[in-house]
């Protein structure tokens, strides 16, 4: 026992004292801070700025309207011009124009215009025409509130009368589906981060041992299960640091924003994080959220470290084994966005029961309540199926690692690995 | 008594018959050589003696008890042929980490190590990684940590490979004081003059098997051919050598390497030589070396080891 403690604080201060550890801690939250704004500010701006040529028979379109629009939104610009559709269909590109639109002499503003086909030189991607559609639209309900007598204030009354819904669990009225979705979106791929990272650093480790022969100077001195308990015990530790670390940062923005009254630029990510604590089970999920972190990375930590130990030096070696590994965790990120569609659903349910894939399955479904979506049975049977699939991948692991980590030579086959671990002592 | 008694041991792997019965007794104090060809299955015998393996078969007694490897493995240091140390890990701390892997407490770790690197003057090197040392200074280090927690056994398995000659004398002279002082050592290695001027026992293991035990000197007793090599001040013609005493194997002008006939005894041999008033400078024996040796029994063996089924 003391001896895997010598182990475990030896794998722990070794990366814990790393500069890349501190980096990396630092950095994830502003790289994914910026991911999540960075996406948003991309697809905001990523708007063709078109310029666009309108030939108007109709009489609807006049300059004040078009002008209006163009002053509110300038990505895409809009002008009228009096020109015979003939001579703009070869010119328009010379006269700086991306494309033009005819509007056609009869139309009835009562029964509108369905369809308006736009003339282009270029190959626009699905949402190019957005802008345009929009600004048509927007003159277009000028027209009609015109015609209908719709003066500013009867608009207003018009537009604000929508009603929305909002779904509240009768079980438990502190889940809200939003902030629901987002916790398990934020918390799976959390869990997923940590995974395939940490994973890997345990294989890497093994191989680490294995490639600077060191491993049989060290099991001289311990038994082989003990020096892989104590390196993914450790590894789990120095995940368990950063995650926390993380959540502690959250924790001093969250009051450090809020005592100095918040700055007016951070006041929408500060609402929703105060919504988080107020309108969630936040302990629960807290709980849950270390106890599958944990969980998930035991249960595959062990294979990861049977891989490391299987393999030689060769990078390519442990890649093409560890991947049927990654399989299921990729599968479960992949399909997570199913599970928080539809958290009862029975892939949801049975997915988060079957270690495999409950650590993320059920940290998305979590969220959305307990009992309320998630029984507790369901969440007791989840975490005592991850236990029992983590003492047996350990156990399964460690007959591997223990034959594995002294074979030089070729990399065996799956086969081979397997005989390993059924073969007697 | 022996601080090491293997009885029968055996360890059967898929494709081999790694160690076939092998029975061994070591001695206390002695520097036992275990020799034999790649593959022997000379490995896979320490690594049931250090507690990694266990075997199939058979009984190992340590220090008169039955080998218990979770508490024993503090008594032995062993030095494994494929050897390595983490390579980013500052020495100092390395080698306290071994050290207490070993069951030292770490202040007892920390003086021993200090005592250790004044005398192979590694003092400097406490705060440097592995990486900057050479393989032969990783070497020593290797050393000392395999000798650090005073183990009764100590097993070297090929410990000079790659150390120059001012190295290899300092933990050759290292070896030897250990073993003055009461450890036990096993020495493996296929560097037969090493052999012979260390070991006083060794035990020369082919294809799983035991096929020489004892010391050196009997072994080569054992091996002689009855080789004696002698000069003579005079010349000598071919009508001094015909005689059924002995047969000549080589000759030059003053000396000929003769192999007495077993009938006869050297004194005989001699008495024939003054009667033929030849004035002898010198008569030696010719005793084998342990290379011939080793080469004679090895021989006929594929210098590479088959592949069988073994059906347990």
């Amino acid at each position: 026992m003391n001896k895997i403690l010598l182990i475990i604080k030896r794998e722990y201060l070794t990366r814990v004292r790393k500069k890349t550890f501190v980096i990396s801690t630092l950095l994830f939250p502003l790289l994914y801070l910026g991911l999540i704004f960075g996406t948003g500010y991309i697809a905001a701006k990523s708007g063709s700025n078109l310029r666009i040529a309108i030939i108007d028979s109709s009489g609807y379109f006049d300059k004040g309207k078009i002008e209006r629009e163009n002053l509110q939104d300038s990505s895409t610009v809009l002008s009228l011009v009096s020109l015979p559709a003939d001579s703009l269909r070869t010119n328009f590109s010379t006269m700086g124009y991306d494309g033009y639109i005819v509007i056609p002499a009869k139309v009835d503003w009562e029964t509108g215009i369905k369809k308006l086909p736009f003339h282009t030189s270029r190959t626009l991607s699905l949402d190019g025409a957005v802008p345009l559609k929009r600004k048509l639209n927007n003159i277009w309900n000028t027209v009609k509130n015109e015609k209908l007598g719709i003066d500013e204030t009867k608009k207003k009354v018009l537009e604000e009368s929508e009603i929305s819904v909002e779904t509240e669990n009768v079980n438990d009225t502190t889940a809200n589906s939003g902030t629901a979705s987002a916790m398990g979106i934020i918390a799976a791929i959390l869990i997923y981060f940590i995974l395939m990272i940490y994973g890997s650093q345990v294989m890497m480790g093994v191989m680490e041992e294995k490639t600077t022969r060191i491993a049989e100077v060290i099991i001289s001195s311990v038994k082989p299960f003990q020096l892989m308990l104590g390196k993914i015990i450790g590894i789990g530790l120095v995940a368990l640091t950063q995650v926390l670390l993380w959540i502690t940062f959250i924790f001093v923005i969250y009051n450090v924003t809020k005592a100095t009254g918040a700055a007016s630029s951070m006041s929408g990510m500060i609402g929703g994080i105060q919504k988080v604590f107020t309108s969630t089970n936040i302990s629960l999920i807290t709980c849950c959220f270390v106890f599958y972190l944990i969980g998930g990375f035991f249960f595959y930590a062990s294979m990861f470290a049977a891989i490391g130990s299987a393999v030689n030096e060769d990078m390519r070696e442990a890649q093409s084994l560890s991947f049927p590994l990654m399989m299921p965790i990729i599968f479960s990120i992949v399909t997570m966005q199913v599970v928080i569609k539809d958290p009862t659903s029975a892939l949801s349910v049975w997915g988060s029961i079957i270690p495999f894939t409950s650590p993320i399955y059920m940290m998305a479904r979590i969220p959305f309540g307990v009992p309320g979506t998630v029984p507790w049975w369901q969440l007791g049977l989840s975490m005592l199926s991850l236990i029992g699939g983590f003492i047996f991948t350990t156990w399964f692991a460690g007959k591997i690692y223990r034959t594995g980590i002294l074979m030089y030579g070729k990399k065996p086959s799956w086969k081979e690995m397997m005989k390993w671990a059924f073969r007697k002592n | 008594m022996p601080i090491l008694e293997l009885h029968h041991l055996r360890k059967y792997f898929a494709t081999q018959k790694a160690v076939d019965n092998i029975s061994l007794n070591i001695e206390q104090g002695q520097i036992f050589g275990l020799l034999g060809p790649n593959g022997a299955g000379k490995t896979t015998l320490i690594r049931m003696i250090t507690g990694i393996f266990y075997p199939d078969e058979g009984e190992i007694i340590f220090d008169g008890k039955k080998f218990d490897p979770i508490n024993d493995i503090r008594k032995i240091g062993y030095m494994p042929e494929e050897r390595g140390l983490y390579k980013k890990m500052k020495i100092g701390e390395q080698t306290e980490y071994l050290a207490q892997l070993k069951g030292l407490k770490k202040s007892d770790a920390t003086k021993k190590i200090k005592e250790w690197f004044v005398k192979f003057d590694m003092q400097t090197w406490w705060n440097k990684k592995v990486e900057d040392l050479s393989k032969g200074m990783q070497q020593k280090l290797q050393f000392v940590t395999t000798v650090l927690h005073e183990p009764k056994l100590i097993i070297l398995d090929e410990p000079f490979s790659g150390l120059d000659p001012v190295n290899t004398n300092l933990i050759k002279d290292e070896i030897y004081s250990l073993a003055q002082k009461g450890a036990t050592i096993i020495f493996s290695t296929h560097r037969m003059e090493q052999v012979e001027e260390i070991c006083d026992h060794i035990a020369l293991v082919n294809k799983g098997q035991k096929i020489l035990d004892g010391t050196v000197k009997q072994v080569k007793q054992e091996y002689k051919e009855n080789l004696f090599k002698v000069n003579f001040t005079d010349k000598i013609t071919p009508e001094h050598l015909a005689i059924h005493l002995f047969e000549v194997k080589e000759k030059k002008e003053t000396e000929v390497v003769i192999k007495v006939d077993p009938g006869y005894s050297n004194n005989d041999v001699l008495q024939y030589f003054i009667t033929k008033g030849l004035r002898i400078e010198s008569f030696n024996e010719i005793l084998p070396s342990l290379n011939d040796i080793f080469i004679r029994l090895v021989k006929g063996t594929p210098t590479a080891r088959q592949f069988q089924e073994i059906k347990a």
